[in-house]
């Protein structure tokens, strides 16, 4: 019987701080208006019609949400996982120094530090002007581009990305990278046989960390992209905060963390169950 | 063709500490080598540089008359056994064995891995993983592995320090017999020297990075050259006195006023000062009066005496105050001497050798692994 | 005096630059960091010079707190960072005031305040420091208290042109805190170098294909389709849905076709610096700030006067207070001091005249002290019912890609 008591703390928890919020969120996305205007207020209904009109009017702003946080999370794992890899195997005395140097970051405002790149990729920039020289631009700049938003989004989320695979890293005896070298496995084919299946946890830990905060952000899309480059988030935060069409903004969200569950449970179980110990 | 493996002035340093310096060393083909040494000797770090896993500052790696030395780990024909195996752990027993045969694109892998898993005796653990096996069998899998790319030369780094004693002792002598199956040249690093004893063909005692003596077991054992090989290498008594005449082949030394006889091919040094030396189970112990003993004798007082079964072991005073050790067989233990009891010691001159007279006598004393 | 101002503003550096000014920081973006950035906060209580002014009224003993809710950096701070217009008023009155720069967005506050006000709580607000069109709705909704003008005698020195908004005629519930134009700001190097000028007069040139790319508009809806509608020929101050359709329809082709970078809250500063933005719809107050490298101008088809205004949410603890805190800042020395140093229109008459003792320059300052011609460039937007509000807002929103 006690064993059944202890978990009582954690079962009000779940539902004080997660059910019930998800009930008032998708009883809100039911609800219609009380009058002509939205400043009258809306009364419960079960008006599903919420979720069709609101993904008809915002079908674009969903699928870039997934399609920017996907390439955002996979430059963010191709730039996080020689980070991690360094720190893990070659920083031995250096390691604290440079964790803390990856999580210094967080110190700062994430506006703050989204802001900043404004500075960093504007016209006049060293940025811009060395990528205009060799003509790599197609529209002569990076600010208010898909590319700003993207690189914002890899560079805000990468210590999410850089920690667990530095903690999945960090436990695989450097020994067995030897074992491979030993047995005939050039440093490449060591990395793909040995190092990389067992940092999968990793892998799969900051894909997700990384994937869900990023497919959510609307400050990236609102600071550094372009008109043609808001995401869902960008929608939902327009939604509650100017337009406060409560019903709109809790069918966008109710059905934004439906689709991620589904993204995200289908990603574990196919890399999950294939590669981890 | 001959592959013996060569190294030549090899020498590693880190910074300033000089981990293996300027070691000169042949191991013939198809021999049981056994480097043996107390931890930080270099002996490991030998290995590994045989292995390619760790760069020589200098000197060269011959196999045959191929120069390795400069070949990546994984172009080189030498496989090794680990120091608690690293096994990879997301394998299988299956595809541990076969990964040295499939980065080599070797054909028929499941027919040799099938092979090989036999020789160790591990065919039904094929479809395990090496978490869910004891640690002898991870010791076999980690055998098999090597051994199944027929290196030419087999590295053991420690192979059976995980292991408990009783498994340790049927390791070894497993270990044995597979290398006399497949004939292949083991390197077998250990600290234990009976573990290299028994098993080697040609033991090298290595300290501070040089190889202080090399030889098949017994002559090591029997002929120490050095008062660290003495020591390490078992136990010894060593006594410093005065070469004070010759006879028949042999030097007279005066230790404190007792003459003790050493051959005088046993010497490293023919005249003055000179270290003498015996091991304990050579020497006799009698009661005072006996006079069928030996020709080295000495009285000395019983400090402890410990039954210990096969045999056994004296802790006596020399009359100079040295302390003594000597074993004795126990084929009649009902005249064990007591602590306090007077005694004679005795032994042939010929069990008798010579250190050089500057010979720190407890070199090896602290790092040498209890007689068991 | 203003210049040193000035100067330490442009010794920031230029990421820093949008928060110091009062317009809406990142409109909508609901993050309250702003205000931690500009690291002014709390009571007021130090003993500074005190300058008793008009002595002569005193009504019923007003004490205790005034807990004031305005926008970020839209008050004189000196290099201490102490406020010295507040504090002068809490040595005089006795009266402390805990200012708080949490006004960040019109939209965001009333998003926080409005489930307080339909419950009937108090906001725990004394003053708070709406946009017109947001105070329509806070007077509309009835979440305001009358103001007692017994007890701000100096509301005498309100200029006429604010006398009577359509939102509050009278006056009866607000009173302005300043004012500015939403009009075309540039980057003068940059529009010499793309178009050969460094004067903008009209819209036109912002549509200049020659600034392809280079151009922002503001996020806020009134500045934005108000200067595009009277460019259009529409009238703001009385439009109809077809109109403002036409002006949606127009800056939708624009955003289309590439002319349009981006919409922005008052960040656009920073681009103009970096030269990432030649021309936008801005401020004037910003581009004030920014110095001699940048010009404002109202359009020749007119520009938007916008005021913010100071009012007191219904069920304030302490109206009385917050009266005499009105009071202080429609003293003409007092809102001279101010507008020294904030860069806006001052409401308040007389403080001209003052100004001129503290600088010359300010006082000839146009975008400052407006002259009745200056006035004349401008219109300020028509009142929406809720429907027009909801409609509108949605089409905007749509636009800007939200």
């Amino acid at each position: 019987m006690v064993p059944y008591l202890l978990i009582l703390p954690g079962l009000a928890w779940i539902l004080f701080f997660f059910l019930v919020p998800l009930l008032s969120l998708v009883a809100t996305s039911l609800q219609k208006r009380a009058g002509t205007s939205l400043s009258e207020g809306f009364v419960p209904a079960l008006q599903f019609s919420n979720y069709t009109s609101a993904l008809g009017e915002y079908f674009p702003q969903f699928i870039r949400a997934f399609l920017y946080a996907g390439i955002a999370t996979a430059l963010a794992l191709v730039i996080a996982y020689p980070i991690a890899y360094y720190i893990a195997f070659k920083a031995t005395k250096y390691k604290y120094l440079m964790l803390v140097l990856v999580i210094a970051p967080f110190f700062a405002s994430f506006l703050l530090r989204t802001n900043a790149w404004k500075t960093i990729l504007s016209a006049d920039g060293f940025v811009v002007e060395t990528l205009n020289a060799l003509s790599l631009l197609p529209e002569d700049r990076i600010l208010n581009t898909s590319v700003a938003v993207i690189f914002g989004l890899t560079y805000n989320f990468l210590p999410f990305m850089i920690l667990p695979l530095y903690a999945s890293l960090d436990r695989i005896d450097p020994r067995l990278v030897e074992a491979a070298s030993d047995l005939y496995a050039s440093p490449a084919t060591g990395f793909w046989r040995v190092v990389w299946p067992l940092s999968m946890p990793g892998v799969l830990g900051g894909v997700v960390l990384t994937f869900i905060p990023a497919s959510g952000d609307y400050i990236n899309a609102q600071l550094l992209g372009s008109t043609n480059d808001k995401m869902i988030g960008n929608v939902i935060q327009a939604q509650f905060i100017v337009l406060r069409d409560y019903p709109i903004a809790s069918a966008l969200s109710a059905m934004f963390m439906f689709v991620l569950l589904i993204i995200i449970v289908a990603y574990i179980r196919r890399v999950g169950t294939r590669q981890l110990v | 063709m001959a592959a013996d493996l060569n190294l030549q002035r090899l020498t590693r340093e880190f910074g300033e500490h000089t981990a293996v310096d300027h070691i000169d060393l042949i191991v013939p083909q198809g021999t049981f080598f056994a480097l043996l040494g107390p931890s930080g000797c270099g002996k490991t770090t030998t290995l590994r540089m045989v292995a390619g896993l760790e760069e020589p500052t200098s000197g060269h790696i011959r196999l045959g008359d191929r120069d390795i030395t400069d070949l990546p780990a994984y172009r080189r024909p030498v496989n090794t056994v680990f120091q608690n195996y690293a096994l990879f752990p997301h394998l299988d027993v299956f595809d541990n064995v076969a990964f040295g045969l499939k980065r080599r694109k070797v054909a028929d892998v499941k027919k040799k891995v099938s092979e090989m898993l036999e020789l160790v005796e591990l065919g039904k653990m094929a479809d395990r993983k090496p978490g869910q096996l004891s640690g002898g069998q991870q010791q076999r899998v980690a055998v098999a592995r090597a051994l199944i790319n027929e290196p030419a030369v087999l590295l053991l780094d420690e192979p059976l320090g995980a292991l408990d004693l009783k498994l340790r002792r049927q390791m070894q002598i497993e270990l044995k017999r597979i290398q006399i199956e497949v004939g292949t040249t083991f390197v077998h690093v250990t600290h234990d020297q009976e573990e290299a004893m028994s098993m080697a063909d040609t033991v090298a005692v290595m300290n501070l990075g040089k190889i202080e003596q090399m030889g098949d077991p017994i002559s090591v054992y029997e002929h120490p050259k050095t008062a660290f090989v003495a020591n390490f290498l078992g136990q010894a008594n060593l006594l410093k006195g005065d070469i004070v005449g010759e006879e028949n082949d042999h030097l007279v030394v005066d230790v404190h006023g007792v003459k003790f006889s050493v051959p005088r091919s046993e010497a490293p040094v023919h005249d003055g000062r000179i270290v003498i030396g015996v091991r304990p189970e050579k020497i006799t112990v009698v009661d005072p009066g006996v006079t069928t003993l030996p020709k080295n004798q000495v009285a000395a007082t019983v400090i402890d005496s410990s039954f210990i079964g096969v045999s056994t072991q004296y802790l006596v005073e020399s009359p100079w105050g040295q302390p003594m050790i000597a074993f004795e067989q126990n084929r009649d233990p009902t005249d064990v001497a007591r602590p306090g009891d007077p005694v004679l010691l005795g032994w042939e001159p010929r069990h008798t050798f010579g250190l050089d007279p500057d010979e720190d006598l407890k070199a090896g004393l602290q790092e040498s692994v209890p007689a068991l | 005096m203003t210049e040193e101002k000035r100067k330490d503003l442009s010794k920031l550096p230029p990421e820093l630059r949008p928060f110091l000014s009062r317009r809406a920081f990142l409109a909508a973006a609901g993050v309250t960091s702003a205000a931690a950035v500009a690291a002014a906060c709390g009571a007021r209580t130090s003993t500074d010079v005190a300058t008793p002014v008009d002595a002569e009224i005193t009504t019923e003993a007003a004490t205790g707190t005034v807990v004031w809710s305005n926008w970020t950096l839209y008050i004189d701070v000196d290099d201490a960072g102490a406020y010295p217009t507040l504090d002068k008023f809490v040595a005089a009155e006795s009266i402390d005031v805990d200012y708080i720069e949490d006004y960040n967005d019109n939209n965001e506050f009333w998003a926080k305040m409005l489930p307080l006000l339909q419950s009937g709580q108090p906001t725990g607000r004394d003053i708070v420091s709406p946009t017109d069109w947001m105070a329509a709705r806070w007077i509309s909704n009835n979440y305001t208290e009358e103001l007692d003008k017994a007890n701000i005698p100096n509301e005498a020195n309100l200029i006429d042109a604010l006398r009577n908004p359509g939102f509050d005629p009278g006056r009866k519930f607000s009173l302005p805190w300043q004012s500015g134009y939403g009009g075309l700001g540039w980057n003068k190097a940059k529009l010499k170098e793309a178009i050969g000028t460094e004067d903008m007069t009209s819209v036109d040139q912002l549509f200049d294909p020659r600034l392809k790319g280079k151009i922002v508009l503001l996020t806020e809806l009134r500045d934005t389709v108000g200067v595009v509608m009277a460019w259009q020929g529409a009238d703001p101050t009385d439009f109809t849905t077809d109109q403002f359709m036409e002006a949606i329809d127009f800056l939708q082709t624009q955003v289309d076709n590439g002319q349009i970078q981006q919409f922005m809250g008052n960040d656009y500063a920073v681009g103009l610096e970096n030269g990432d933005i030649t021309a936008v719809i801005g401020w004037s107050g910003d581009l004030v700030q920014l110095g001699e490298d940048f010009g404002f101008a109202l359009p020749e088809t007119k520009g938007n006067l916008w005021t913010d205004n100071l009012l007191i949410p219904v069920g304030a603890a302490n109206k009385a207070g917050a009266e005499r805190v009105m009071n202080w800042y429609y003293d003409p020395a007092i809102a001279a001091e101010l507008a020294a140093y904030v860069n806006y229109i001052s409401p308040v008459k007389g403080a001209e005249v003052e100004a001129a003792a503290i600088d010359p320059a300010l006082a000839e300052n146009p975008l400052i002290f407006p002259t009745a011609a200056d006035l004349e460039k401008t219109f300020i937007f028509m009142s929406l019912t809720p429907e027009q509000e909801d409609e509108y807002n949605a089409v905007w929103q749509k636009l800007l890609g939200n």
